[in-house]
């Protein structure tokens, strides 16, 4: 076999597969984006089985584009994700600086830390909007109940008193309403996916320039300037990397959102292609291509800023 | 080094201290749900920070008895291993080639292959439900693996490229050089020489099969449905049943994340995408 060959032969079955993963579903999507195709019609029972005679051309996409939850849907998920990127990076460098230089503990604080990012999204989302952050029943009540008592016990304090009496009795908040849920989702995805960000950004640390910090320690470096002009641009291409990962995993969210609020006030496209998918088949497709050239867009800007440095 | 070496007292005393309080954070959660797993249900809602309790085992044995555990369990175990080989075994082969053979296609190959996992599953869903229950599939075994082979494949073939670039091609032409064939390279050089790489890669996909939810749940009733079945299931709403919803929620992450802690430093190595140096 020459040597040309033999290559193209062994990837044969990964890009056929995968091929064939995207083809045949986006294919069918693409039909029934195209038809008009609803499970339970008694009016119309032709609409109910998928047949070219049910054509309906742009309607569906027309249909989809009015309605009053698409374009919540899509700023939604990019407000969810971008939050998320922004989260998890932030703190992720952070706590990567904090424990990368060796302490007692060191390892047992790494494995504390890791932990969330094994636990299973569904488990993670019942866990934290039942036992966490239910306003009742969740440890927020406990704590805004703990606070509110130290405040009434301070308010009787002598010298100070009047100081705390100034201050509000504080309010759980609850996270399933409609202006709240999509912060309980950030804030879950955040603790389970910042641990990714720390494990990467660590691993790059410890490959950092020492014979560089030291020279800079030497010119009378301060740890800032150090941290800013040295840590930072060492850890860009890691950064990159973990947006790229992370990206591609939040927009499509599900589980999360159908479990902290079943979409109440905090729709994204994937799941607004599941409502649409209980009964109008036809609508769930279309949005299914609308969310699969939002996730192009993003991915273009993803690949621009990363594909470079990957190929080096 | 010793230039570097802080003697400040932020280096002393406040560092391991931030540190160990982070990491508790981080786990806390984890730990309560634990704890609660080991109250009654009564205990569990209790209106007060519960430390202390008197633990039961009652809810892991209710969820033994009555939610069948083990057969989730099972098929989890069973879904998992065979879709991470099933993933290796055909992106081994695939990576090999891009890394040792690159062509002009390659990159945009890649980048294609990792496109296929921005496609948002629940767009195409309702095409693969009706697709796989007329071949007869529906909730099996075959299906869920052949599902979350699918939908690694990408990350594992970006994941082993980037290792196997790393291989100093002489080794390989040098093996050429004394007769050894396309396999025997695979086998007696690339594998031993990117054995760390490929377990890292084995145990990130492994993890992620374990946690699928949006398809196992969805393309399964009972044949062949995995744990994220069982906790989407049982996620009791309402906080009344807190001891039993730990219970099997921790049953389900129980595994997964000791197999974590016990592959931590592989972990690291593969979550980096070797791009990280």
């Amino acid at each position: 076999m020459s040597d040309r060959k033999l290559p193209r032969l062994l990837q044969t079955p990964a890009v056929v597969l995968l091929l064939i993963w995207m083809l045949i579903p986006l294919g069918m999507t693409l039909y029934f984006s195209f038809i008009r195709y609803v499970l339970n019609s008694l009016r119309r029972p032709e609409w109910t089985s998928p047949s070219l005679s049910n054509w309906r051309g742009f309607g569906n996409y027309q249909f989809v584009l009015n309605n009053k939850d698409f374009l919540f849907a899509i700023q939604n998920s990019l407000v969810i994700v971008c939050s998320i990127l922004f989260l998890t990076v932030i703190l992720g460098v952070l706590i990567a600086v904090l424990i990368n230089k060796s302490f007692p503990g060191q390892g047992i604080v790494r494995v504390l830390l890791i932990s969330p990012f094994f636990v299973m999204p569904a488990v993670n989302a019942v866990l934290w909007i039942n036992m966490i952050l239910d306003p009742v029943l969740g440890l927020q009540g406990l704590a805004v109940g703990g606070i509110n008592g130290v405040i009434t016990s301070l308010q009787n304090a002598p010298g100070v008193g009047w100081f705390f009496s100034l201050w509000p009795q504080l309010e759980p908040i609850s996270f399933r309403a409609t202006q709240t849920s999509a912060y309980a989702v950030i804030i879950m995805v955040t603790w389970q996916w910042t641990p990714f960000a720390v494990l990467i950004f660590m691993t790059s640390l410890q490959s950092e320039d020492q014979q560089q910090k030291e020279a800079a320690v030497l010119d009378g470096a301060s740890t800032w300037s150090q941290f800013r002009f040295l840590t930072l641009p060492h850890l860009s291409r890691p950064i990159a990397i973990v947006v790229m990962i992370q990206a591609i995993f939040h927009l499509s969210l599900y589980a999360e959102i159908e479990i902290v609020s079943r979409g109440n006030g905090n729709k994204n496209l994937p799941y607004l292609i599941g409502e649409f998918a209980n009964n109008n088949i036809g609508a769930a497709s279309a949005t299914g291509i609308f969310a699969v050239i939002l996730a192009n867009i993003v991915a273009i800007f993803l690949l621009r800023m990363i594909g470079k440095t990957l190929m080096e | 080094m010793a230039i570097v070496a802080e003697t400040s007292r932020f280096s002393k005393v406040s560092r391991p201290v931030l540190a160990w309080i982070v990491g508790l954070l981080f786990f806390f959660p984890i730990f309560w749900m634990i704890l609660t797993s080991f109250k009654t249900d009564a205990d569990a809602v209790k209106p007060e920070f519960l430390l202390f309790f008197t633990p039961t085992l009652d809810n892991y044995l209710n969820m033994t008895e009555n939610y069948d555990y083990w057969r989730f369990a099972t098929n989890s175990v069973i879904t998992s291993v065979f879709a991470t080989l099933f993933t290796l075994f055909v992106g081994i082969p695939c990576a090999y080639a891009m890394a040792f053979n690159p062509s002009r296609a390659t990159k945009d190959v890649l980048m294609w292959m990792l496109s296929t996992k921005m496609l948002p599953a629940a767009a195409v869903l309702y095409p693969m439900t009706f697709l796989t229950k007329s071949l007869g599939i529906f909730d099996t075994h075959f299906l869920i693996v052949l599902v979350l082979s699918l939908i690694n494949l990408p990350i594992v073939v970006w994941m082993l490229f980037t290792y196997f670039k790393e291989i100093p091609k002489d080794i390989i032409e040098a093996g050429k050089m004394d007769g050894v064939n396309t396999w025997g390279e695979v086998k007696e050089i690339l594998i031993p020489l990117a054995w760390g790489g490929i377990a890292s890669t084995a145990l990130l996909c492994f993890i992620f099969c374990w946690n699928e939810a949006y398809w196992t749940v969805r393309l399964t009733t009972t044949e062949a449905a995995t744990l994220s079945k069982l906790i989407e299931g049982n996620r009791a709403p309402e906080g009344l049943f807190f001891g039993r919803l730990s219970a099997v929620s921790a049953a389900a992450v129980g595994p997964i994340i000791v197999l974590g802690w016990f592959c931590q430093k592989q972990l690291v190595q593969g979550l980096t995408f070797g791009a990280v140096k």
